[in-house]
């Protein structure tokens, strides 16, 4: 049961606390991504279920078993690092049959085990090669691999496509989203990258500043984001945020600008005169009559659709449109607010409304 | 051609010391140690005498029996110096208070000429007075570097060690703090203990460092001279007259210049070929690896 609880975990250094408190349920066989910025904790509460970081406070279990005190190889995880942390000087079998061979198994056994790893990633033909000799994404393999053979509880990765091209990165993502659905192992996989947490995703566990500030869904996280940071984190490109008081115009309520621009609401019971956020995605924005005034300053065509950049009472909106603009830069733009999809937070505390 | 030119002209003070300095004494050795030359006898001419040195030299029993200690000096001395400089390294990769402090005495003596590290020990194994005697005494062990030839082996081995410990901890130091933490980290998950994450991840990575460490002290080692003439003169007998102090014996008190400079030729095509041997065992088939 490869079942993974953290419960109150918290974290100090010397007397600085950097975690204060962090629940985390993840079930058997799930793929699990801890995304925040640089410095919000993901890596350490990584490292943390590995074992190579002390737990300052709370409790973390695997398999049922409490692991606060069981050193690393004892907690029958396996770790894919950045760097990959291959053994520059053992070529492709031995790193990955490394585990295998510090368990003492037989020799026959290791063989069959790296083999079949290698078979899974493609490595055969590697197998005697040296790190060095290798490409990013093989190297990337082969770290994979020597987390495979030992057949573990929990897949623990640290960001491991940081180190990658654009192109390379998304063929690996795909190739390690197909692994799990083949090995059905437990995975909890760090990244900074909220595209890839929204692509591989059961769950999504977004933090800051050591602590978690939703759990959930990757396109429940998208569509109901509790706060405005996950609302600002989730998704690319980003929200726009406008601020406004809530209104009734016309018999519907509506988030009013300070220049008096009239954002649609639909669906949120708000009372009149709260001031709030009021968060639309570039993507539900279209172009037509009747929208709100946006002086557009950049058009980004990327062929499939076009992003573009401008402001609404010198607040940056953006729109990400299908259809191809065939406008000059610098004039004003009618743009029609989906205000099925907005989202409304409190301007105090920034939660969701 | 006006950039090759110029190329010459920017290496041209390097090659001149290196020639002056460097490569003219080397053919000048060379060139001496085919002669009879004993400059304050009754006839100081330089006589061409073939390889009469070298002929001489293969049945010499007091030079064969020279390079003898001198190998086990070197082996005893440089393999202490690498396990203890090692430890030492690991050591002073921790944290602990007073670190900088200590790490800063433990190099003193590597900035001491070793004709002062000679006197020093002198002074601490002189049996009347120095210190080591007289602590040594307390245990029952009568020290006496002038009269036990093995004792006063030991004695050069350990001078040796203190002596140049420190160097070896340096670069090795200098080696793991350059090695990444992340496959120590993987080790660790891998299920690797502390002696199994020697073995196989430190060693080798810190190898290439160990072995330039391990070359330039066997190197230095070979020509060991002042430390030893200073405490031991060589003596007792010929119990540490290593190959250094031979040849100095034989070309400053008995003037035989041209039979010292064939030993001296001899030394170092004898160091040349451990290490030629050294490099295609321990570094040749790890290139090859790629």
């Amino acid at each position: 049961m490869g079942n993974v609880q953290i419960k109150g975990v918290t974290k100090s250094y010397g007397g600085v606390r950097v975690m204060h408190g962090v629940d985390v349920e993840i079930e058997d066989g799930e793929f699990v991504v801890l995304v925040g910025p640089s410095g919000c904790g993901k890596s350490t509460l990584l490292r943390m279920i590995a074992g190579l970081e002390e737990i300052s406070g709370g409790q973390i279990s695997i398999g049922g078993r409490v692991v606060n005190d069981i050193p690393p190889k004892e907690r029958d995880i396996a770790m894919v690092f950045q760097s990959y942390a291959l053994y520059p000087h053992k070529t492709v079998a031995e790193n990955m049959g490394f585990p295998l061979l510090m368990a003492k198994r037989p020799k026959a056994e290791i063989a069959e085990k790296v083999n079949r790893a290698a078979e899974i990633l493609d490595l055969t033909k590697y197998l005697d090669r040296y790190p060095k000799q290798l490409s990013g994404g093989q190297r990337q393999r082969v770290a994979m691999g020597r987390a495979i053979v030992r057949d573990p509880q929990v897949f623990l990765f640290d960001e491991p496509l940081s180190n990658l091209d654009a192109k390379l990165r998304v063929t690996m993502r795909v190739e390690i989203k197909e692994l799990h659905q083949r090995l059905k192992t437990t995975t909890v996989y760090v990244t900074h990258d909220q595209i890839e947490a929204m692509t591989m995703a059961n769950k999504i566990v977004v933090m800051r500043d050591g602590r978690v500030e939703q759990i959930g869904r990757p396109l429940d996280l998208y569509d109901r984001p509790v706060n405005l940071f996950v609302a600002g984190f989730i998704g690319s490109p980003a929200m726009n945020f406008l601020q406004g008081k809530v209104a009734t115009r016309d018999g519907r309520q509506v988030v009013l600008t300070d220049q008096g621009i009239a954002l649609p609401l639909d669906g949120v019971q708000v009372e009149d005169g709260r001031a709030v956020t009021y968060g639309i995605r570039p993507e539900h924005i279209t172009i037509g009559e009747g929208g709100i005034p946006v002086d557009v300053s950049v058009f980004e065509p990327t062929g499939s659709e076009t992003l573009i950049f401008g402001r609404v009472g010198g607040v940056p909106i953006d729109a990400l449109v299908r259809e191809r603009i065939e406008e000059e830069p610098g004039k004003t733009m009618s743009f029609r607010l989906d205000p099925r999809k907005a989202h409304v937070f409190d301007q105090v505390t920034g939660q969701r409304l | 051609m006006q950039s090759k030119k110029l190329g010459w002209l920017l290496l041209s003070p390097t090659l001149f010391i290196l020639g002056l300095f460097g490569i003219f004494p080397f053919i000048y050795v060379l060139w001496v140690s085919f002669h009879e030359w004993n400059p304050f006898a009754a006839n100081p001419e330089k006589l061409f005498n073939w390889a009469a040195n070298y002929r001489k030299l293969v049945f010499d029993a007091q030079f064969l029996a020279s390079l003898g200690v001198t190998l086990a000096f070197v082996f005893f001395a440089v393999v202490s110096e690498v396990v203890i400089g090692y430890i030492l390294a690991q050591a002073f990769m921790k944290d602990f208070p007073g670190k900088a402090f200590f790490r800063t005495i433990h190099t003193l003596p590597l900035i001491m000429a070793p004709i002062i590290v000679g006197s020093i020990w002198k002074l601490m194994t002189t049996p009347s007075i120095g210190i080591i005697p007289h602590l040594l005494k307390n245990f029952g062990i009568d020290l006496n570097i002038g009269q036990s030839a093995i004792a006063a082996f030991c004695i050069t081995v350990i001078m040796d060690i203190w002596h140049w410990t420190p160097l070896v901890t340096l670069s090795l130091i200098a080696a793991l703090v350059s090695l990444p933490a992340d496959p120590f980290e993987q080790a660790q998950i891998d299920g690797a203990n502390k002696r199994q994450i020697f073995w196989h991840i430190t060693l080798p990575m810190i190898r290439p460092a160990l072995i330039a460490t391990v070359f330039i002290r066997l190197m230095d080692a070979m020509r060991t001279v002042d430390e030893v003439l200073m405490l031991t003169g060589g003596g007792p007998g010929s119990a540490t007259r290593y190959v250094g102090v031979h040849i100095y014996k034989e070309v400053f008190p008995k003037t035989n210049y041209g039979y010292g400079s064939a030993i001296s030729v001899i030394v170092l095509y004898l160091t040349i070929v451990i290490c030629w041997l050294l490099y295609t065992s321990l570094i040749a088939p790890r290139n090859k690896r790629g």
